[in-house]
């Protein structure tokens, strides 16, 4: 197939890659543009969250979107959360809950609960355990998540 | 006067989080390489076919193909396996299972590599497979190996089961019914391996233990020990599942045969079908007990399925004979298991090695007998429970962590009556159930079961663990951290652990078991021990003062006079002279001699146990037959915790393992496939957990542990099913005997 040209924001940054219009956006980051911290843990079916990115503020499975559908839209990967050395609420929220153990999951999990709280700032069990419902753990039980998309927000509520 | 801990216990952040968070940890797949080539499996298609031909001229010639590898072409073993060697790398003559590795391509793209398989033509001749264990264990059906299908056949006896079932007033009999599940770990088997320019090979893997890959990987491609370096990257989680060789023989045959570098992934499909699942089991159990409660005999048959090659099938199917009679003690007991090929696919290692089997067995039974005794199922569990000094039917005498049993069932007493209270709500029905779990630690007497670590001084203060076993993901760095810190004296922070590299590391043996805290923790405190005493000759020397006269304190050297000279002074003037203080420990697991039985086959018995029980509150709509556990309680003993964040969220994790286990997990053969996705196969996700949930973590010491700790890694799964199991029952009076605890099980429209 003829390589398309997709230009899209990511992480901030305006971003162009040529690419055959069937690869997914996930294939994408992970081979093209060497951002390995979007994972693959069902085989490209959308079925475990571990390749969640955001896109305008959603959260979405890489794996599920083509390249082309990406064109002029926003997209934040695990990648553009701590750019500047510095980590996001949210991912110091993890860490400190102890909400981390094998970490193939934590990106995604991560930026499902940021797509939540940037869009609820203090969920409640019920929402917090629905916004990460597409994210499948199998360290965890989920709890310590949990426990950090409460601490993060929070925190927020705090500042 | 005790001692103060100052980082054991604590919740300390894993020094690992930081980069996973941050999405910069290196998984296998995610290691930069030039020049990378790509491997995929063309798999049987059939669960059980002679193979005719294997022509991949056509392949061969496909864009970007640079090697179509098949059995022949594996120039030294061809056969390899954990524990017997039955187990082909890629697949001769015949496949015993649907998805068996038969040809491996190796393309300059993964697209490539996947269009040339298309164009692999393998002529098969199919057979009839048989995939029910009982039948497979029959005589007169096909055998699948050479040396038939029973691959492990135990018959434990202990006392007199006849007898005893005379003194019984009641004797219960059921026969239990457990799936088959997957470790269901979120990084799929890879592996990249780098052929270099002295012909040695260098193999990233995601493993239990590299130093079996190691081996492995030298007897197939025909390369000395020594030519094979294995380095271990960030794993995302085992369970169990990565004890076998995750794609790296395979990956290691590719890049010998390209001279180059090739990396494998398994896709979530390869995952379910080629690598191993937890035992199905079929379990007849009889008990008997008098009219007072106290069990009198018991007798067991199983059957475990281990599918087309053994795996771990033969040590599985110890621990779940050894753990048959749970946390309790019956005088007469006979079991007889039996381990079988069938053409499933294969089933090995998996967090708790047979005993979330047993469990179900022996908690739900127990269940049923307390009610049929009109007793209260604490009051039968009290009678019956094991205490330090009783013998169990291996021979074994349990020692003083069975102290943890009568606390655990006073917690679960107070526990209940608070579940109880609630209300049930609108249009619901609600139950309350428990279990007791027992797991034994280690790997099994007569086998060995040692395990080396490394401390180094760095010349910038900093303590280096040499760890020579994998953290998997649990946390086993930062509880090796915790305790190194601790014997030394120094912060949690100046201590950092090193990933495996067969090159380098010690080789601390498999990561599993329950036993690497044990394990590491106790090789760690003796290698501190001698890493102080090195720096105290080195100090004797340069301060010029008989070492006699010197202490080790907290980091530092005190003098005669009382000053105190910080320990790094001396490391980094040693740096200089070229001195680097390192010290090594091996801890082999007890298995004293006198006590411990030699009767049994090699692998048994297990000799130290921990214990624990769970409560659940269920909550099931009577007519959609759905079950939600609203409640949840887990008591584990852990001798002492070590790291709090990590046993939580050992316990945790486990408890959901278990809660799938119990309710939605099975890999079920449809038609002609099996399930092998996560869209026909349930793992919990957030929304299926409990709303309330609660750890009780108790520390009844275990004597021989590091700071008295002992394992929690896989008991926390075991208790889980049949809690919520005797919970069902308590809501809706319906006793499943088969999971998962479907809707249909529970209307009665399944068996």
């Amino acid at each position: 197939m003829k390589p398309i040209e997709v230009i899209f924001t990511l992480n901030g940054k305006d971003t162009r890659v040529s690419s055959d219009p069937n690869r997914t956006l996930l294939e994408v980051l992970r081979n093209d543009l060497g951002l390995t911290g979007t994972k693959d843990a069902c085989g490209g079916e959308g079925e475990c969250g571990a390749c969640t990115v955001i896109l305008n503020g959603k959260p979405v499975n890489s794996c599920l979107l083509f390249i082309g559908q990406v064109m002029g839209q926003n997209i934040t990967t695990i990648e553009g959360l701590s750019e500047k050395g510095d980590y996001h609420p949210i991912q110091k929220a993890f860490v400190e809950a102890g909400a981390v153990q094998c970490g193939y999951c934590t990106p995604g999990a991560v930026l499902a609960s940021k797509a939540l709280l940037d869009n609820n700032p203090r969920p409640s069990d019920q929402e917090i355990s629905d916004g990460l419902s597409g994210n499948l753990c199998r360290c965890t039980g989920y709890k310590k998540m949990m426990d950090a998309i409460h601490l993060a927000a929070e925190r927020h509520s705090n500042d | 006067m005790t001692e103060i801990l100052k980082t054991i216990g604590k919740a300390e952040i894993r020094k690992d989080a930081w980069q996973k968070a941050a999405g910069k940890a290196l998984y296998t797949a995610d290691i930069p390489v030039n020049n990378l080539k790509h491997g995929i499996v063309f798999r049987s298609p059939h669960h059980y076919a002679r193979i005719l031909e294997i022509d991949t001229t056509d392949a061969l010639n496909m864009p970007g193909v640079l090697q179509v590898l098949t059995a022949e072409d594996i120039p030294g073993d061809k056969i390899f396996g954990p524990l017997v060697p039955d187990q082909p790398s890629l697949a001769q003559e015949v496949v015993r299972h649907l998805g068996e590795p038969v040809v491996l391509i190796i393309a300059e793209s993964r697209k490539e590599a996947l269009a040339a398989r298309e164009k692999i033509q393998v002529t098969f001749e199919p057979l009839t497979p048989v995939f029910d264990p009982v039948l497979a264990a029959k005589p007169d059906t096909p055998q699948l190996h050479e040396d038939g299908n029973v691959i492990t056949e135990l018959n434990v006896q202990d006392g007199d089961i006849e007898r005893g079932f005379e003194e019984a007033d009641i004797v219960l009999e059921e026969v239990y019914h457990l799936p088959r599940i997957s470790p269901g770990y979120m990084e799929p088997e890879t592996s990249l391996a780098v052929w270099e320019q002295d012909n040695s090979i260098t193999v990233w893997v995601s493993s239990q233990h590299p130093f079996t890959d190691q081996g492995f990987i030298a007897a197939a491609l025909d390369l000395p020990v020594s030519s094979v370096r294995v380095k271990s990257s960030v794993i995302g989680g085992a369970f169990g599942g990565k004890e076998d060789s995750s794609l790296s023989i395979l990956a290691a045959l590719g890049a010998q045969a390209v001279k180059g570098a090739v990396k494998l992934v398994n896709n979530r499909r390869e995952s379910f079908l080629a690598h191993p699942k937890r035992h199905p089991a079929q379990i007849k159990y009889k008990l008997g007990a008098k009219k007072d409660g106290s069990f009198t005999s018991l007798k067991v048959e199983a059957y475990l399925d281990t599918g087309a090659y053994s795996s771990y099938g033969p040590a599985v199917g110890m621990i779940f004979t050894e753990t048959l009679t749970g946390s309790y003690k019956i005088p007469n007991v006979q079991v007889d298991t039996y381990v079988v090929y069938t053409n499933s696919p294969i089933s090995g290692a998996m967090r708790g090695f047979g005993s979330p089997q047993s469990h179900f067995a022996v908690e739900s039974m127990v269940d049923l007998m307390a009610e049929e005794l009109e007793m209260d199922p604490i009051r039968l569990r009290e009678k019956n429970i094991l205490h330090p000094g009783d013998k169990i039917f291996t021979g074994v005498i349990i020692n003083e962590t069975a102290n943890s049993l009568p606390i655990c069932l006073k917690n679960v007493r107070e526990i209940i009556q608070r579940f109880q209270a609630i209300k049930p709500s609108p249009g619901k029905k609600a139950g309350v159930g428990f279990a007791l779990a027992s797991q034994s630690m280690g790997l099994g007497a007569n086998v060995p079961d040692d395990s080396t670590h490394r401390l180094e001084w760095a010349p910038d203060g900093r303590i280096l663990i040499h760890l020579g076993s994998p953290d998997l993901g649990q946390g086993l760095a930062t509880a090796a951290e915790q305790i190194t810190a601790e014997s030394l004296g120094i912060p949690f922070d100046q201590v950092v652990t090193l990933e495996l590299d067969t090159l380098d590391s010690p080789n601390g043996n498999v990561t599993c078991a329950s036993r690497m805290t044990y394990m590491a923790g106790n090789a760690l405190i003796d290698a501190s021990e001698k890493l102080i005493q090195q720096l105290l000759i080195h100090s004797s020397r340069i301060l010029d003062v008989p070492v006699e006269n010197l202490l080790y304190k907290n980091g530092q050297v005190i003098k005669p006079d009382g000053s105190k000279v910080p320990a790094v002074e001396f490391v980094s003037r040693l740096a200089e002279e070229s001195i680097v203080l390192c010290s090594e420990s091996t801890f082999s697991f007890p298995y004293p001699e006198d006590t411990t039985p030699q009767h049994l086959p090699i692998g048994m018995p297990h000799v130290l146990f921990c214990f624990g029980a769970q409560v659940a509150r269920v909550e099931i709509d009577p007519e959609l037959g759905t079950v939600d556990v609203t409640h949840f309680a887990a008591i584990h003993d852990v001798g002492k915790v070590i790291s709090q964040a990590g046993v939580e969220g050992q316990i945790e994790g486990g408890v959901a393992t278990g809660l799938g286990y119990a309710l939605y997990e099975t890999m079920l053969q449809k038609g002609d496939r099996w399930v092998d996705s996560f869209t026909e196969y349930l793992l919990p996700t957030a929304k299926d957990l409990p709303h309330h949930y609660e750890n009780i973590i108790l520390e009844v010491p275990e004597a021989s542990g590091p700071y008295g700790a002992k394992g929690i890694g896989e008991i926390t799964l075991v208790p889980t099913a049949p809690a919520i199991a005797n919970a069902v029952y308590d809501a809706v009076g319906v006793r499943v005997t088969k999971l998962p605890i479907t809707p249909e099980r529970i209307l009665g429209f399944a068996d």
